[in-house]
């Protein structure tokens, strides 16, 4: 549903995307990943009207943005820019009621869709107890929820979304991919966002799209094209990828740099050692929650000098 | 006209619009503050109430009774002095006043600064400058406002020029325009200096702004003006709702925010050069008004309506002050506006400090 077809867009003299071209693949949860300043923002906020390009076409459903009114593209594309400013001493209710716009003219304030998408909004972002709330006296979780809620209440097909996570903790931030995903799975909605965390993106994303300096390096499923290679053609870092434990997506561990993580065979070597190993077999006993512990293929390091980590990660084996 | 509150569930709706309700006109729906149509109610007695004080309090003094019998036509010995001596200039205040909260309003949201007002962002320095070339320069009187009036449109194209290089943004805005209003001061300042000191006071008493010898003439320019841009001005009450947007999210739900806040500036500085040009610059209502009405109503922004009922009311009680209050001398209404507004603003944002702390 959304394409972009030789897509030029940069800020001021910067060129950041140059002949861009692009499917979103419909109904599907795509992340877009890259390093910073790899022009994954601007490519959101370009397909998402916000930046015009200077040259090339965004297309949504078959036809060109720009040829589209603003409003209707509202009523059919919903975007969350990644800091929204907070308005002073609104409430929550109102701000989520500020997504019905597209639907509204001066003379037409409120009908009673109006209210229904609200209602529905508030309830899907599970914010519909916070309705009387200011939005500037919320958490960050909160109000990102409420944010979204405010682009659901648009009722688009689409939601486009800019660092949804950035600031929030982790229990926040899988609450609100958590979300999005919902969204998708159970809305049919298409969904996609710019997120930093690259495992949070292969647990989340039907479709991944890695980016580096304005150029689309791969996309496809996350377990088809995430791997050790793809991380460091795009981030330029070493690390092993092994399948998660919980949910067995693909999961980037950055190899042993020597920096400020501690050394293998120090104090996590220990723990990562099997129980019966001969090191630490009574920590390895004591530590029952340590998942890392029971995993019978582990063995301590042996001190492979480029990546000593990964003969030693415990998820190797699964 | 009703009042209705929505049909399907009256409960759920008043969560979705807490402390409002739907004004249903046929096919015009209107959501509309409770508390600002009850702060409106107050002020429009309180405006009534200091128009028939104004009627009535001078030499001679015309008992209240008397006002309202005059004013209901049934002919008085007094109707000489409420109708020809007092009435229009009480009118222009009102008018003039109103005005002044509607300029003060718009320039404020787009300026996104509770500071921002005409004489801020240099509509009242372009009125003041070409109003004392007239003055100084032995222009028919007739010819004085008018030329104001220019003078004004002039700074705000000056401004809508600097400013629109960055869509109006907020800040770019108040910067061009206090770059024009220093710009027009210096010249006003070179021009007095140059000037007869007879021709300079004239043109000093024009610039505090004062009501004095004027009238219907005035009364009408301004009430004409805000009467053409009504269709604006409704639809200027709506979209104010939503300047607190960012432009990013603003145009996300399918707004045009840089047309949007040309269209509310151009019509701020309209309503400011033209109610500057007919009275002086009156504007520190402008600058009052509008974040009293919004402390009045507890909105979170300056409500349009109530900040004009307000600016009304202001001028009238200043204009009033300053007639009454050292008689025979009579201060200029710019002077008193200072002096009323300013210890009520401040008032309101330690009583506001206060209940957030």
């Amino acid at each position: 549903m959304l394409s972009t077809r030789d897509l030029v867009a940069g800020y001021d003299e910067r060129t950041v995307l140059d002949g861009l071209d692009l499917d979103l693949p419909t109904d599907a949860f795509t992340v877009i990943v890259g390093p910073n300043a790899c022009g994954k923002s601007t490519l959101l906020r370009t397909m998402a009207r916000l930046l015009t390009p200077r040259r090339g076409t965004v297309l949504l459903d078959g036809t060109a943005i720009r040829d589209l009114p603003t409003r209707e593209v509202a009523r059919r594309l919903g975007v969350l820019p990644q800091s929204p400013l907070v308005p002073e001493g609104v409430t929550v209710a109102d701000l989520v009621g500020r997504g019905r716009q597209p639907y509204q003219r001066w003379w037409r304030q409120w009908s009673s869709e109006d209210g229904a998408a609200v209602d529905q909004a508030m309830a899907l972002a599970d914010v519909t107890d916070l309705a009387d709330r200011p939005v500037d006296s919320l958490s960050g979780g909160q109000r990102q929820r409420v944010w979204i809620a405010m682009t659901l209440a648009q009722d688009t097909d689409a939601l486009l979304l800019d660092e949804p996570t950035t600031f929030l903790d982790l229990a926040h931030q899988v609450e609100v991919l958590d979300l999005l995903h919902r969204l998708r799975s159970e809305r049919g909605r298409t969904v996609v966002a710019v997120l930093h965390d690259l495992n949070q993106a292969a647990r989340y994303a039907d479709h991944l799209v890695a980016m580096r300096a304005g150029a689309v390096v791969a996309a496809g499923p996350p377990r088809e094209i995430l791997t050790a290679d793809l991380v460091r053609d795009v981030f330029g870092l070493a690390c092993v990828v092994v399948p998660c434990p919980v949910t067995g997506a693909p999961l980037v561990v950055p190899s042993y740099t020597g920096g400020n993580a501690p050394a293998p065979g120090a104090a996590s070597g220990g723990r990562v050692a099997s129980p019966g190993g001969p090191v630490d077999a009574a920590a390895g006993a004591e530590d029952p929650d340590s998942s890392t512990a029971s995993v019978p293929d582990a063995r301590p390091s042996t001190g492979d000098a480029a990546n000593p980590l990964a003969g030693s990660h415990p998820s190797k084996g699964l | 006209m009703t009042t209705t509150l929505h049909p399907d569930s009256p409960r759920a709706d008043a969560a979705r619009l807490p402390g409002r309700s739907l004004l249903r006109i046929g096919p015009v729906s209107l959501v509309i503050r409770r508390r600002a149509v009850l702060v409106a109610a107050v002020l429009t007695v309180l405006l009534l109430l200091a128009v028939v004080l104004s009627l009535s309090l001078g030499t001679p003094y015309v008992a209240p009774a008397d006002v309202l019998r005059a004013l209901s036509g049934t002919g008085t010995p007094y109707d000489l002095v409420v109708f020809d001596l007092r009435l229009p200039r009480v009118v222009l205040a009102a008018v003039a006043g109103a005005a002044f909260g509607v300029a003060g309003t718009l320039i404020q949201s787009v300026a996104r600064n509770p500071l921002a007002s005409p004489d801020v962002i240099g509509i009242t320095q372009g009125a003041g400058l070409a109003a004392t070339v007239a003055l100084t320069s032995g222009m028919a009187a007739a010819l004085v406002a008018p030329t104001a009036l220019v003078g004004g449109l002039l700074a705000a194209v000056l401004l809508f020029a600097l400013g629109a290089r960055h869509g109006l943004a907020a800040q770019r805005f108040v910067l061009a325009g206090v770059a024009v209003a220093f710009g027009f001061r210096a010249l006003t300042e070179v021009v007095m200096l140059t000037a007869d000191p007879i021709d300079g006071l004239r043109a000093q008493i024009w610039l505090i702004g004062t009501l004095a010898g004027k009238g219907w003439t005035e009364a009408a320019w301004i009430a004409g003006t805000l009467l053409v841009l009504l269709p604006v001005l409704a639809w200027a009450g709506w979209a104010l709702n939503s300047t607190a947007l960012d432009d990013d999210t603003a145009r996300g739900v399918g707004l045009r925010p840089v047309a949007r806040r040309i269209g509310l500036a151009g019509t701020g500085v309209l309503v400011a050069a033209m109610v500057t040009a007919q009275v002086g610059a009156v504007d520190f209502v402008a600058l009052v008004a509008p974040q009293v009405a919004r402390r009045l109503v507890r909105a979170e922004r300056p409500p349009l309506v109530c900040a004009a009922l307000l600016g009304a009311l202001l001028l009238v009680l200043a204009d009033l002050a300053g007639r009454r209050l050292f008689a025979p001398t009579q201060l200029p209404a710019g002077v008193l506006t200072a002096a009323i507004g300013g210890p009520y603003l401040i008032f309101l944002l330690l009583r506001g400090r206060r209940r957030s702390s």
